[in-house]
């Protein structure tokens, strides 16, 4: 249902100069590594270009990959003995009196406008200069709850799974955990489209809106000037059709650009679920930063952790994982390679060993385990099981390495299988 | 003298500083034109870029100019455009003696600034370049003022024009020309990380320029916010150049220059972005899985410090990882860089750029006139009620 091409418009870059969007059309997925081999031959011709003499900014066509083989000063001699590739004598460590003699006649100076700007480029990546885009500033409260809470608009299960399958492949929705998701969900808005030849958006004009196709279809135009004309002719070419399930105008989701094409509705009555920017990015951020407060507010009631300074403690929240458990699960099996570090969020667990009647440890809120595995990449020593259910804040072993580094000792002091 | 030039339009919009009342008018005007052009030239000033807050000769950079007008200025020609902004060459009108004293002029409308929700940004603007005024890789403001219409900030004028018209150019720049410009950058952004706090977040080609001895200067601060260990949540940038965090708006902080400068040097070697797609939304995707493709010439410590930079997880990124900017310096990339000489800029840029007089306009682009005033947003005496009072800073 939700094919893929119907979410996103193929059609003109609004970051692009017009007079590219011709010329650049259908090799947009092409491997930009056979875009380079084409191009050597043009850098054959570039250094004898006499607007350009001084192409010491072109690569020098080293290809061996051998640092400052070729001579950056475009052939000037002198620098020779520097750019051996000796690391003690580097070509910048020479003194700039060094350089006068042997810069005065390869170094004109450089203009970096001309005619021969752009030739024997290869078309297909846009050339022009890029436009920065923003979006509206948003701030947490950190008072919380009492701001802004997400629009709740109810849908049946029906209608919420339906939804759900129709953005699930879109990159944007895809790394959401369940509970941003369900937000997201809640907080779609339907548009009923009463006709047909409604247009829902208009190529050129701003967009604040995302949607998803409940019913009906809708017919996609690009006009290649970039916006929609006035007149018969004026929506340009008809690209594709969107089908129920399928979505558009995702880009709004981001920041409020052009739209890229004009929308229309083809049957005589259709339904839409509308997403705006400013709530999708508000759900987006409220969660992120509640995550990171309760991280940094639990990181600073660990005890292994209180002598890191808080930045550091923030370093690591950013890194950890929530994963939760049912009671009774295995969260570390003794034997296994060790690949990460656990701290306790919630619920408790008992490490248990082979041929051990009784746990011979018990975590709860706060503490920590999995450390002996990577501290001396050995094998786990015991088993880890839930007791209730458990929500543990995981840290991959390159993480653990990095960051809690400062408070390995600590952890190498800690006592196992001492009765208490 | 001179009453002519005080309009009494603008006179009244700029709520002033309290100030003794000697200072004010004419009187201060004529300070500021004359601080304006005896400003020492870029060059002669650029010592030691951690130095600059203790040195008091250059305390004078960067101030509110409330006496300066637009009509003290001739605007010559057009440096740049943005989607709210105008770069001018310009210079100080009765300055006869001293022609080839320029600036550069960037003019920002304030209905233009509002219309786009820019206003949070522009203010930022002005705050870090008065902040970080003085530093030899970044722009330097001299002053700042406004009339009714608009918002001026007064910067040097940098004649090398962009890196990015050499890089278009040049299609890709050599292992030494990168490493020499990453090296500079490297050391702009520790800057603004370390002593100010500062993110750029719009790290790009386009906003670098090259001075007239072929060294760097960051321009466009548009974007910069000082976030010091923070989180931020507004997305902005250029949309190759965004990194991931900033893209899923789970916060984002400092590191998001890291990664522009991984998406930089691989620019600067290959001559286009790692991440390239017609459809914006697909440069994104690509962005988030983070998988950098290399062309199998590119050296070895190049691909490894793009992929250190260009970590999705901003907790493993170079730069924001344990050891900060050191470790970004100590790569083997930069086994070449003597950084003393550099910060010192002992070292003569790669491209020396073609500057016939102090006023040659002659590397940058030409751009269309601007446009009609009359066909422009108007700010309403509404819009002025509401904003006026945030555009005191300037």
């Amino acid at each position: 249902m939700a094919d893929n091409s119907n979410s996103s418009f193929p059609g003109t870059n609004p970051f692009l100069h017009t007079d590219f969007s011709t010329s650049i059309k259908g090799d947009a997925h092409s491997s930009p590594f056979q875009k380079i081999e084409e191009e050597d031959e043009f850098e054959v011709t570039s250094p004898t270009d006499a607007t350009f003499k001084r192409s010491n900014a072109g690569d020098n066509s080293t290809g061996g990959g051998v640092f400052f083989k070729g001579d950056a000063f475009g052939g000037g001699s002198g620098g020779g003995g520097g750019g051996g590739g000796n690391g003690n004598h580097s070509l910048f460590s020479r003194s700039p009196f060094d350089q006068s003699p042997n810069e005065g006649s390869p170094s004109e100076p450089s203009r970096p406008t001309g005619a021969a700007a752009g030739q024997g480029f290869p078309n297909n990546y846009a050339l022009g200069r890029r436009t920065s885009v923003s979006a509206e500033s948003l701030n947490p409260t950190s008072a919380g709850s009492d701001s802004w809470t997400p629009p709740f608009h109810v849908k049946s299960e029906e209608q919420l799974s339906r939804l759900k399958t129709a953005v699930s492949s879109n990159f944007l929705f895809a790394h959401l955990d369940d509970e941003q998701f369900k937000t997201v969900l809640d907080a779609l808005v339907e548009k009923p489209i009463p006709a047909k030849d409604i247009k829902v958006i208009t190529q050129g004009d701003a967009g604040d809106f995302f949607y998803i196709v409940e019913d009906g279809h809708f017919d996609i135009y690009i006009h290649p000037s970039g916006a929609a004309q006035p007149g018969p002719d004026g929506l340009g070419n008809k690209v594709s059709t969107i089908a129920p399930g399928g979505s558009f105008g995702e880009l709004a989701l981001m920041y409020n650009a052009p739209r890229a094409a004009t929308v229309i509705s083809v049957d005589p009555k259709s339904t839409l679920w509308a997403l705006d920017r400013v709530t999708f990015r508000r759900i987006l951020m409220d969660s992120a930063f509640q995550r990171r407060r309760m991280y940094e507010a639990f990181l600073e009631e660990v005890p292994l952790l209180a002598s890191l300074k808080p930045y550091e403690r923030s370093k690591i929240a950013d890194a950890l994982d929530t994963i939760k458990f049912a009671a009774g699960a295995t969260i570390i099996t003794e034997g296994d390679p060790g690949d990460a570090f656990y701290l306790l969020e919630a619920g408790e667990a008992d490490a248990v060993k082979e041929g051990v009647d009784r746990p011979v440890k018990s975590y709860r809120r706060g503490d920590y385990f999995g450390e002996l595995a990577l501290l001396d990449d050995k094998p786990r020593a015991a088993s880890i099981v839930a007791k209730t259910e458990v929500k543990v804040a995981r840290l991959g072993r390159d993480g653990f390495k990095r960051l809690l580094g400062p408070v390995e000792e600590i952890m190498r002091r800690a006592e196992y299988e001492k009765p208490e | 003298m001179a009453t002519e030039t005080v309009e009494p339009s603008t006179r009244n919009t700029a709520p002033r500083a309290p100030m003794s009342p000697a200072k004010d008018g004419i009187y201060e005007k004529e300070k500021e034109k004359t601080l304006a052009a005896t400003v020492r030239p870029a060059h002669q000033r650029a010592v030691n870029p951690f130095v600059i807050t203790q040195r008091s000769e250059e305390k004078q950079l960067g101030v509110s100019a409330k006496g300066l007008r637009l009509s003290d200025l001739v605007l010559i020609k057009t440096l740049g455009t943005g989607t709210f902004a105008r770069v001018w060459l310009a210079r100080l009108k009765g300055e006869e003696e001293r022609k080839n004293k320029v600036f550069a002029l960037k003019v920002l409308r304030k209905a233009d600034v509002i219309k786009l929700k820019q206003v949070e940004h522009v203010r930022n603007e002005r705050k870090t370049l008065a902040a970080v005024a003085g530093h030899p890789f970044i722009t330097t403001l001299i002053a700042s003022f406004t009339d009714e219409q608009s918002l001026y900030m007064l910067l040097d004028y940098c004649p090398g024009g962009e890196i990015f018209s050499y890089l278009r150019r040049a299609r890709r720049f050599n292992e030494y020309t990168s490493i020499f410009y990453a090296a500079e950058i490297t050391m702009t952004i520790e800057f603004l990380h370390d002593v100010h706090g500062v993110a750029y977040r719009d790290l790009k080609p386009e906003n670098i320029l090259l001075d007239a001895d072929g060294h760097l200067r960051l321009v466009d601060f548009g974007f910069a916010k000082q976030v010091g260990n923070r989180e931020t949540y507004t997305l902005c940038g250029t949309p190759e150049y965004l990194a991931p965090e900033v893209i899923h708006n789970s916060g984002h902080g400092l590191a998001v220059d890291w990664w522009a400068l991984g998406i930089l040097i691989y620019e600067f070697l290959v001559g286009q972005p790692p991440f390239w797609d017609q459809n914006p939304m697909r440069i994104y995707e690509q962005i988030v899985e983070g998988h950098v493709r290399f062309p199998h010439s590119m050296a070895p410590a190049a691909r490894d410090i793009v992929s250190a930079l260009c970590k999705t997880n901003p907790s493993e990124r170079l730069g924001h990882i344990s050891g900060g900017s050191a470790r970004v310096k100590a790569h083997a990339f930069f086994n070449s860089v003597n950084w003393d000489d550099l910060y010192y800029r002992r070292i003569k840029g790669p491209i020396i750029p073609r500057v016939d007089h102090p006023a040659d306009t002659g590397n940058f682009e030409e751009y269309p006139d601007p446009p009609d005033p009359s066909s422009q947003t108007p700010y309403t005496e509404d819009l002025k009620r509401k904003y006026e009072p945030l555009f005191n800073d300037f």
